[in-house]
């Protein structure tokens, strides 16, 4: 599957409304909000269909899948959206993330469990809030949305230190970067490295890369950390997003796909959206001097005009100077 | 070469061991400071296979209509699920109209499994930020020491508390203290 979707469920006393822009999304936030209710009324909607009272208006089919033979059930299911309500454990386990890495559907999740075998994006984990009220024919109408809970940091201070998510290109980048300005620059070693590289450290101002694209299931240790120590995340969908917004390779058609991602990511070929990115980049600049390698920067990257290019992009998206 | 397998089982078995003892350990230490009278609220972060993890179903099949009845229940209920308690059956919620208790908030459900059956381990990851003020609360008025399981970083607010991780057996007493060390164990 692929596109952002709007799905809008609803009765007499109720209302939701959201759009799911990719493959997994995951609903988490306060207790009480109707989390819950909004996967129950899918579910009767799905059962019962009109007799339910319920209207589910989406142009994709919306199902629920529970933990009763949800293997055999999940195989049935095609370009479908499929919620999961909390107390699933199976949504933690490899069997369910290779289900969902081969499937077209896309997944509505709600859980506070951090699924680690799933590479879901920091900007697809909502809470629901309650954003009005109206009274309809005696009963009581919410009308609901989903919201972001993980926004973007300001960058008021220079960092004292820069963790990058791996050794590859992206760190490579950073690190030039931060030579100039005599930072120190140090790789975590993976997504999942990054919280005890971070709780290590002894500098005052930490800075945090990372590919949002799949930096969901850490997000929320990582952020914690904000407690103790003085950091502050600079999470963009991946390097190879950074470069390709930056305007430096000249594409029309580059800016179309960047505007709209989610209508060109085929959910069942892209686990997630970095993967996407990173084979754009590599093809659009294929046999050119910026010819792309996610091992190793080709060293054109570095050149003045071109680095001035990147950070200049870097800079829009984070909203000020980062380094 | 070495066979993965056998390392893996290795592997197991010394964390089902260190699980053991740590659950021990804690025993233990629970019943000397239960002689003194001092509680506390213990947590264990990460998979718990004693723990109930579908909390609403247990809840569903287990309570008593007198859960609901006593001013404590009733001031969660209010706060979390902002529903005014009935009867011993159902509620009136701000959002759903009059409901019958088995469709309280699944997080509210964890609050009141945990509140009356102190000596079982919940899967407290059910209930959100606005239940972790309440769950100091309970374990604060509780004669017991309560234990919960938790698989994410629950944020307890800014305030002093002073809550026992089980996983590595130490004190911390704030949140800067507890998300140094609860990160290495969801």
């Amino acid at each position: 599957m692929k596109g952002s979707h709007e799905v809008i469920v609803q009765n007499k006393r109720l209302r939701y409304r959201f759009v799911v822009h990719r493959n997994i999304t995951i609903l988490r936030g306060d207790s009480a909000t109707g989390k819950t209710t909004l996967i129950e009324m899918i579910k009767n909607n799905a059962r019962e269909g009109i007799e339910s009272g319920i209207e589910v208006i989406c142009e994709k089919k919306c199902v629920v899948l529970e933990k009763e033979n949800w293997e055999r059930n999940l195989k049935e299911y095609k370009d479908s959206i499929v919620f999961i309500d909390e107390g699933n454990a199976f949504v933690k386990s490899e069997d369910f993330a290779t289900c969902v890495k081969k499937s077209d559907n896309y997944y509505v999740i709600a859980t506070r469990d951090s699924l680690f075998n799933l590479p879901y994006s920091i900007r697809e984990i909502y809470g629901i809030r309650n954003t009005s009220g109206n009274r309809y024919q005696g009963t009581k109408r919410l009308y609901s949305e989903l919201y972001h809970l993980y926004n973007k940091d300001a960058f008021a201070e220079k960092p004292d230190k820069v963790i990058v998510e791996d050794s590859n290109s992206a760190y490579q980048f950073f690190d030039e970067l931060c030579k100039r300005e005599g930072i120190y620059c140090e790789p975590a070693g993976g997504k999942s490295e990054i919280y005890r590289c971070v709780q290590k450290s002894r500098e005052d101002r930490i800075l945090v890369i990372a590919d949002g694209a799949a930096f969901g299931p850490e997000i929320e240790r990582v952020m914690s950390l904000k407690y103790a120590k003085k950091m502050v995340c600079f999470l963009p969908e991946s390097f190879e997003w950074l470069i390709l917004n930056s305007g430096l390779i000249k594409e029309k058609e580059l800016s179309v796909i960047l505007e709209n991602p989610s209508d060109f990511i085929e959910s069942e070929r892209y686990f997630s959206w970095e993967r996407f990115f990173t084979k754009l980049l590599t093809d659009k600049t294929k046999d050119s001097y910026l010819a792309y390698r996610k091992d190793k920067l080709n060293p054109t990257y570095f050149q003045e005009v071109n680095r001035a290019k990147i950070v200049n992009g870097i800079q829009e998206v984070a909203g000020s100077k980062i380094i | 070469m070495p066979n993965p397998c056998i390392k893996q089982a290795s592997n197991n078995f010394e964390r089902q061991d260190t699980y053991r003892y740590l659950l021990g350990r804690y025993y233990v230490w629970g019943i000397m400071r239960s002689q003194k009278g001092i509680k506390m609220l213990n947590i264990y972060y990460g998979d718990m296979p004693e723990a109930i993890y579908n909390t609403s179903l247990y809840f569903d099949n287990t309570y008593y209509d007198n859960w609901l009845q006593d001013d404590f229940s009733k001031k969660m209920i209010k706060s979390v699920d902002k529903a005014v308690v009935l009867s011993g059956q159902a509620v009136e919620s701000k959002a759903l109209g009059v409901i019958p208790v088995t469709k309280l908030s699944g997080g509210l459900k964890t609050l009141l499994l945990i509140s009356h059956q102190p000596h079982k381990i919940f899967n407290a990851s059910t209930c959100g930020d606005n239940c972790a003020k309440w769950i100091l609360k309970i374990a604060e008025r509780c004669d017991t020491d309560i234990t919960i399981n938790l698989r994410h970083i629950m944020d307890f607010g800014s305030g002093h508390f002073q809550i026992r991780i089980l996983n590595n057996d130490t004190v911390v007493n704030n949140m800067s203290e507890l998300v140094q060390v609860a990160g290495y164990y969801i």
